[in-house]
């Protein structure tokens, strides 16, 4: 008896309902993914999906689907350890394989090819170009994590301004996102250093100050979403104040497609750096930065080919690592990416 | 008159991640020339991958059927065709309408074009002959002004306009049997009455025989000749229409026929709607697939799996009770009211 | 359809007023840290009359709304200012260079479409196989790949590898426009790849995952129920649908393309607008900087204006007014 009675109250279940009109593309499992999707495609019906997925929060779900990524988890073994190498260089580096600084004028001392003492070789004034290489990824990872720190930071409040309060506010902002997206992005950095003046600090503010609109139209579109959620009212009417709002309700419903466009925005930054460095706008010599290096190899090509290749693969590695990581992330936090 | 299309122990299987799929698992029915079948069953059931079998629409990569099962379409083995072969009875001899008209049209070709691409494929017409044919059909299936509208895209159609559109190109090349899965499903209740009773018309005048798939008995209440009811992939009652509005066999058909809005009220307290989920197709429950929703069911029911057995004549149920004449229940009719 | 067209175009007006202010700002006195007399006559040494002069003709001492109106006036007239190393006016030199430019951006838009695009569909139809795995893992490297870098590895391998391993031929060029012992259509090969890298990359993935969406809608099963062979559900009904994302993303790339070409022009010594930028700042000849950054950023608009005209053409939903829903 006590059966039947659990049984009737599953009477609504939503599918009983599966092939009603109302509910296409409203349904959704709890791993967002639509399940009318499913179903066409393999008509099973969608139950199991339910019920399977217990007690996992959104992070532990993503967390395990990101361990199940092996290029996600190769990307983010690489970074962990470009940043572990380039941590300690002072430590082992330097004492033993050269201070990047350290030019040698004694003759035949630069442009060495690789050998036990310089594994990678000697650029031109004669610095050891392994501990150069090694340095460089301070620069490059700095500016790619202060630079997007500030896109994130700006781009967060002009999203929070424009999806929150909306109306004039809201086209003011857009419009000015579509302002900046009409610039090609390196030209724009140029202009900006043109008139900052070129050095490794405005470089960081000109990428940073660049990325802006793509996180705050993301963060601006998670807003609209949220506030559309009956839960979202029923705060407001409780009285809570607009920072509130942001902070307990929206603000944790954002946090997955801001982390999967920050990773990859890194990447990018970091990609921009080496090309401002090479272009003679960005970080200022004798500082090793990747994209110098390349600069001073390029004349250099046919004497000590060596010298464009290492640091070229370091910016590779480096910026896939960063690549594969957000791709991993977006799928795993399930972000759709629009374009 | 010879059988138009006989299916003999229908199996398709799916494997999948999670183990195998018996979407349809034995499934026997004939149908004969201008004869009307309703498929009827919950989401899941295995109606329309049965429709899709038929059609050999079943997608090669994970579907498997059967090698005991066989398709007869005029006395020749659909399983056994090339693809070839397949394709030119696919849309031709046997063509399929689908559940959601809106997206079932292809956006970026004009209607006219669409309906015509079968008749330049099947019967081999000229594009300008298939573009006046399909004109005429358009106008066949009761669109106004069907010259202009011809040249019309998909997107300037209304939803019941699009699904007219689906059947006059359906029955472009006149075929012998129109599936018909879910067709009012999408549609409006108004709407939908019109699209039924188009199909009604169309059938007295061409003799297409027509496998009408819903989850709605009511839909089908005035233009079935038999009626199948599936669940978890296999058939639990097939007899004539009257049989089975009538003199229903199946707890579950009770329930479906239940669920209906109906203007007469039934004596409540005696006839429980069905509760719960349809089962899982990887893990079917032991012995009656239903038991776990049947109001009815025994001990024995967790163990004993049901066959189909002729009850009376031409009417058979998959139910351990069916024969117990005590086992019985007499319906008002189903036909429903249009709001 | 008129109706769209006349609403990019409006839509078009406060972006353009937008990116004028913006570039204004830039170099209008006293909001950014930077002296706006260096901006006009680049870095040298220049005499106090010669500074007076500057600050008059520009207006410089006046209010802000004033010089922009000033700053739109001579937009308007193409005056972009004076290059005081080549004592010409700046709007002339990139003039001459832009048509390079967009030769090399043509060249790498024919190697994107038709390299990315097959590479994509392939990648679709034969999803999970060998050659979808390869498409897959090869454009993560090329989006990850700095564009001046892969240049240099191309000159480095076309121009003197392999020269040294098979005796003493060259088998491409690896700069300039022109040559006498090349044809000058070879010159662009190497460039165009260059610059193509990336976009190839991204547009491989735009199709592969538009293909497999378009494949996957019920439009494709409708078309199968007809009797559609493979390859005609395939190329006739997926295809089109496939393209429209990704013409829209080749049109925006056009333009991007013309930005990108600094770095690839710059390695291959192309004299294009990107190359003049590059010497200029080498210089730090500020007006041709600025006035190539505009004049750049102004081709692109344009180009993507048009690009966005012409989805009319490819998309019914547009042409013939929003969609039903």
């Amino acid at each position: 008896m006590s059966d039947r009675d659990d049984l009737h109250h599953d009477a609504h279940n939503p599918h009983t309902h599966d092939e009603s009109p109302v509910d296409h593309g409203e349904l959704r499992d709890a791993a967002g993914h639509s399940i009318k999707d499913q179903s066409r495609s393999l008509p099973i019906p969608p139950t199991d999906d339910i019920i399977t997925d217990g007690g996992r929060t959104l992070w532990g779900d993503a967390w395990y689907r990101l361990r199940k990524n092996k290029l996600a988890i190769a990307g983010l073994i690489w970074v962990i350890f470009v940043i572990l190498v380039t941590l300690s260089a002072d430590l082992w580096v330097k004492p033993y394989f050269g201070d990047p600084l350290a030019m040698d004028t004694t003759l035949g001392a630069n442009l060495q090819p690789p050998s036990a003492e310089h594994i990678m070789g000697t650029d031109k004034l004669g610095r050891d170009v392994f501990a150069r290489v090694v340095y460089g990824a301070r620069i490059s990872l700095t500016v790619g994590v202060i630079a997007v720190a500030i896109s994130v930071a700006i781009g967060l409040i002009m999203g929070a301004l424009s999806g929150y309060f909306g109306g004039f506010m809201d086209t003011l902002i857009m419009r000015g996102a579509d302002v900046f997206l009409a610039f090609p992005y390196v030209l724009f950095a140029i202009a900006l250093i043109a008139v900052l003046g070129p050095s490794y600090r405005n470089v960081f503010i000109a990428i940073g100050i660049l990325g802006w609109p793509s996180i705050a139209r993301v963060f601006r579109s998670s807003i609209l979403s949220v506030k559309e959620n009956e839960y979202i009212d029923a705060a407001k009417a409780m009285g809570a104040g607009h920072m509130r709002m942001i902070f307990r309700h929206i603000m944790p419903n954002a946090v997955a497609p801001i982390i999967v466009y920050g990773t990859m925005s890194i990447g990018g930054a970091i990609i921009t750096e080496a090309a401002l460095s090479f272009l003679g706008m960005g970080v200022q010599p004798p500082t090793p930065s990747w994209g110098l290096m390349l600069s001073d190899a390029r004349p250099l090509m046919v004497r000590a080919p060596w010298l464009m290749l290492w640091p070229g693969f370091a910016i590779l590695t480096t910026v896939l690592a960063f690549v594969l990581m957000g791709d991993g992330l977006r799928d795993a936090l399930d972000v759709k990416m629009k374009d | 008159m010879s059988t138009l299309l006989e299916v003999r122990n229908l199996k398709t299987h799916f494997h999948t991640r999670d183990g195998v799929v018996k979407a349809v698992d034995g499934v026997n029915f004939n149908l004969e020339p201008g004869k009307t079948l309703a498929v009827v069953g919950e989401s899941g059931s295995g109606k329309s991958v049965t429709a899709l079998s038929i059609m050999r629409l079943i997608p090669k990569t994970t579907g498997v059927i059967g090698t005991d099962s066989d398709i007869l379409f005029k006395g020749e083995s659909v399983l056994g065709m090339d693809d070839a072969g397949v394709r030119s009875i696919r849309g031709n001899r046997i063509a399929m309408i689908f559940q959601d008209p809106m997206t079932s049209l292809n956006p970026v070709y004009r209607v006219g074009r669409q309906i015509g691409e079968s008749l330049i494929l099947h019967k081999g017409l000229k594009k300008k002959e298939a573009d006046e044919r399909a004109v005429e059909l358009l106008d066949m299936v009761g669109i106004p002004h069907a010259g202009e509208r011809a040249k019309d895209y998909p997107h300037q159609f209304s939803g019941g306009m699009r699904q007219r559109a689906m059947i006059a190109m359906a029955l472009a090349c006149d075929p012998d049997i129109l599936i018909a899965d879910e067709p009012t499903t999408a549609l409006d209740v108004t709407i939908q009455a019109q699209i039924l009773e188009l199909m009604i018309e169309l059938q007295e005048r061409t003799g297409t025989a027509i496998i009408m798939i819903t989850h709605d008995l009511g839909v089908v209440a005035d233009m079935a000749n038999e009626v199948m009811v599936m669940y978890a992939g296999k058939q639990i009652e097939y007899g004539t229409a009257e049989d089975v509005f009538y003199r229903p066999l199946h707890p579950y058909t009770w329930g479906l026929l239940e669920s209906l809005p109906r203007h007469d009220v039934s004596e409540k307290g005696i006839l429980l709607p069905i509760t719960g989920q349809p089962p899982s197709l990887i893990n079917v429950p032991s012995g009656c697939a239903f038991h776990p929703r049947c109001p009815y069911a025994k001990d024995v029911c967790h163990t004993q799996v049901p066959q189909l057995t002729s009850i009376e004549d031409g009417h058979s149920s998959a139910c351990l009770f069916s024969g117990d004449p005590g086992f019985r229940r007499e319906t008002a009719s189903p036909s429903r009211e249009v709001v | 359809m008129l109706k769209y067209l006349i609403r990019r175009v409006l839509q078009m007006i406060p972006v353009f007023l937008g990116v004028t202010m913006l570039l204004f700002i830039l170099r209008a006195p006293g909001v950014l840290p930077g002296d706006p007399v260096r901006m006009i006559t680049g870095e040298r040494a220049i005499s106090d009359t010669l500074r007076a002069q500057i600050v008059e003709e520009y207006g410089l001492d006046r209010p802000l709304p004033e010089q922009y109106v000033l700053y739109l006036g001579n937009l308007a007239k193409g005056d972009l200012g004076d290059s005081f190393q080549k004592s010409r006016p700046v709007v002339d030199i990139l003039a001459d260079k832009f048509p390079n430019t967009v030769k090399l951006a043509l060249a790498a838009i024919v190697i994107e479409v038709i390299i990315g695009i097959s590479a994509g569909i392939i990648s679709a139809v034969k999803q999970y196989s060998l050659a979808d795995v390869l498409t897959t893992l090869s454009t993560s490297i090329l989006v990850a790949i700095p564009v001046f870098w892969l240049g240099m590895m191309l000159q480095l391998f076309f121009g003197i590898l392999l020269k040294r391993w098979t005796g003493d031929t060259i088998y491409l060029p690896i700069s300039g426009m022109t040559s006498n012992r090349f044809p000058d259509w070879a010159h662009m090969i190497l460039p165009a790849i260059t610059l193509a890298s990336v976009s190839t990359a991204y547009v491989a993935r735009i199709m592969r995952s538009q293909m497999l969406e378009a494949l996957g809608q019920d439009y494709i099963r409708t078309a199968e129920a007809k009797g559609l062979s493979r390859r005609a559900v395939i190329w006739r009904h997926a295809m089109k649908n496939a393209m429209i994302p990704v013409v829209t993303f080749i049109g925006i790339d056009l333009g991007a393309m013309m930005a990108g070409a600094i770095l690839t022009e710059t390695i291959f010594n192309w004299p294009g607008v990107g190359y003049e930028i590059f010497v200029a700042i080498g210089q730090r000849d500020w007006p041709v900087v600025m006035g190539g950054v505009i004049f750049i950023v102004f081709a692109v608009m344009i180009v993507n204006l048009l690009v966005d005209l012409s989805y009319a053409v490819l998309d019914p939903r547009i042409r013939y007014g929003g969609a039903a829903e």
